[in-house]
């Protein structure tokens, strides 16, 4: 069953189209990767599912439900979240409170919200990073933070956006364990990446974007293997 | 464990000798500095829950303050209502006025909420000087008679002595203070901070961005309207110019900038410096001071300037205050506090 719809949704920025007619869908439990050049409308394309803009045209249907128009408070309530390429941390909070603010989404006791952000602490691996102020961690830190934040919301659907961008490849490799350790829970996830290799490893399915419009979409070898994603990333020369 | 008892007996005895306080002070100057004290506090806390805890700087509270304490003055002055029933209607009114500034304000961020916050609270000084029948414009309302308090017949106070005042203000310490821990133990503390950290990150986990601030708005604005209430009863006199003028939505946030924002503790702090410093400025203790030890010569041109002029310096002063605080203690006094407590825990290991 198709737990994300995304039906001919288009963006428009005065003239431009930063998205223009995607439509595709993902299926429950699986992780679908997102790929394209910069520029492509990647993070355009998640801050319209996830209600930090409307779409222009087109419609996002989660979980049964018509989602334009929703802010990102409701998105989230209603159980899809998102990461930040550039990340957010809640820099003056130690590491349980900012995963804290994520549980209180569904709990208003601090002490349940406080197991439940211990819980997904032990996910990220950073038990012994608990009382360390966010703003002081590394950046790979910061990441498996983002990440911990946003399970403690107990989505349906999690968006990554670039998690692996800036990090060294034992770093990554880490990051990859643990989305693939997300997906052995059930939990359906949409990742934006640049690290070819790694989406590689890690999509069952896979949609390239280019200048706003989906050039194909696959498998991870149906989508290496198609010439139009060759020229997108290389140029017309190498396909 | 024993760091907890040792907080909880502290504070207590702390209380205590705030309670006794009157019983052996006799001195109505004494009383005075501590109810200027305790209204500071209740003042610092109130704006601490929105600008130190939500982040959202209002350099307008004065519209709040002021709003309390013209509503309660012109009901005693006009009506005759009693001022503890007064206060009640200055709460509301400063509901609706906040949720009001609320709506308009909260779409801004940043330097422009803290101007968006300035310009209301100016067209409300405005409005008092100019609606001249409603609040009797720039003369401003005098009003001290306030009626004796009076439960089942026997007469609990009748205002006469400053010591009514002292327990009030005492009391509004308490329920401000009482307040900013509730507020910092609970889901709203988080939210609050999540917020000021990075507001579209809150806005990600789930987090009603413009009910959250206007929730801190109206509890940040009904305490000030309490204290303003306060003031206005106290003094037995409101203006326009003393009670919504810029000045007081400045000192509001300076007592939170020197203390320490979004700290349980800071506005205590910010107002122990601030207010004996302004009152040493008022009554000219630095220039009595400065000719005692010989510095200056009291009869000498520097002397007679100093004399003249230190007193309304105060601003000034402020001015180079805020300057030394951001420059080396940006976390206020707490943090600066926290700071060196840190340190020697580092080099104690």
């Amino acid at each position: 069953m198709a737990i994300l719809e995304i039906k001919n949704v288009s963006k428009f920025f005065g003239g431009l189209a930063a998205n223009s007619d995607v439509s595709f869908s993902v299926e429950e439990g699986m992780i679908m990767g997102l790929i394209g050049p910069n520029g492509a409308g990647k993070t355009t394309l998640f801050n319209c599912i996830t209600g930090y803009y409307p779409p222009s045209r087109g419609e996002i249907i989660f979980d049964g439900r018509r989602m334009n128009g929703l802010d990102p408070d409701k998105v989230c309530m209603l159980g899809m979240v998102r990461t930040w390429q550039k990340v957010r941390p809640l820099a003056k909070l130690s590491v349980v409170d900012n995963v804290m603010v994520g549980a209180l989404a569904r709990t208003s006791s601090l002490k349940v919200a406080r197991e439940m952000a211990m819980e997904q602490i032990k996910v990220v691996r950073m038990e012994h990073r608990v009382d360390f102020l966010a703003g002081g961690l590394p950046i790979g830190e910061r990441k498996k933070l983002e990440v911990a934040r946003a399970l403690a919301t107990q989505p349906k659907l999690l968006l990554l956006d670039e998690v692996m961008g800036g990090l060294n490849p034992a770093e990554s490799e880490e990051i990859i364990q643990l989305i693939l350790d997300i997906k052995k829970r059930g939990l359906t996830q949409m990742v934006i990446e640049h690290d070819m290799k790694a989406i590689m490893r890690i999509s069952d399915r896979i949609v390239v974007l280019t200048s706003g419009e989906k050039l194909t979409e696959g498998s991870p070898q149906e989508v290496v293997s198609n010439p139009d994603v060759i020229s997108a990333y290389l140029g017309e020369s190498h396909a | 464990m024993n760091k907890t008892i040792l907080k909880a007996a502290t504070g207590l005895l702390v209380l205590a000798l705030l309670l006794a306080i009157p019983r052996y002070v006799e001195s109505p100057y004494a009383l005075h500095m501590m109810i200027l004290l305790f209204m500071s506090v209740a003042q610092g806390q109130s704006w601490n829950i929105l600008g130190g805890y939500a982040g959202q700087h209002s350099v307008g509270h004065a519209a709040y303050f002021g709003v309390g304490a013209y509503t309660t003055m012109m009901l005693m002055h006009t009506k005759q209502i009693a001022p503890w029933f007064g206060v009640w209607v200055g709460v509301a009114l400063v509901v609706v006025v906040a949720l009001a500034i609320g709506s308009i304000c909260f779409r801004l961020r940043g330097p422009y909420f803290v101007l968006a916050s300035i310009a209301v609270a100016e067209i409300l000084r405005l409005s008092a000087i100019n609606l001249t029948t409603l609040t009797n414009g720039a003369e401003g309302i005098l009003a001290t008679e306030i009626p004796a308090f009076v439960i089942g017949g026997t007469v609990v106070t009748d205002f006469v002595t400053k010591v009514p005042f002292y327990y009030i203000g005492l009391f509004l310490v308490l329920l401000t203070i009482g307040i900013t821990y509730w507020v910092q133990h609970s889901k709203l503390g988080y939210f609050f901070q999540a917020i000021r950290e990075d507001q579209d990150a809150a806005h990600s986990l789930g987090i009603s961005i413009s009910l959250y601030k206007n929730i801190g708005l109206v509890i940040s604005a009904v305490l000030t309207s309490l204290a303003g209430s306060f003031y206005g009863i106290y003094v037995g006199f409101v203006d326009p110019g003393t009670v919504l003028g810029l000045d007081v939505s400045v000192q509001i946030m300076l007592i939170c900038i020197i203390g320490g924002m979004g700290t349980l503790w800071g506005p205590v702090l910010g107002s122990l410096v601030l207010v004996p410093l302004s009152e040493a400025l008022r009554s000219n203790l630095f220039t009595e001071a400065l000719v005692k030890i010989g510095m200056v010569d009291a009869e000498s041109k520097v002397g007679i300037f100093l004399k003249e002029n230190l007193s309304h310096a105060h601003v000034l002063l402020y001015g180079v205050l805020v300057v030394l605080v951001i420059l080396f203690m940006p976390d206020g006094l707490m943090g600066f506090i926290k700071k060196l407590a840190t340190r020697r825990k580092q080099e104690a290991v």
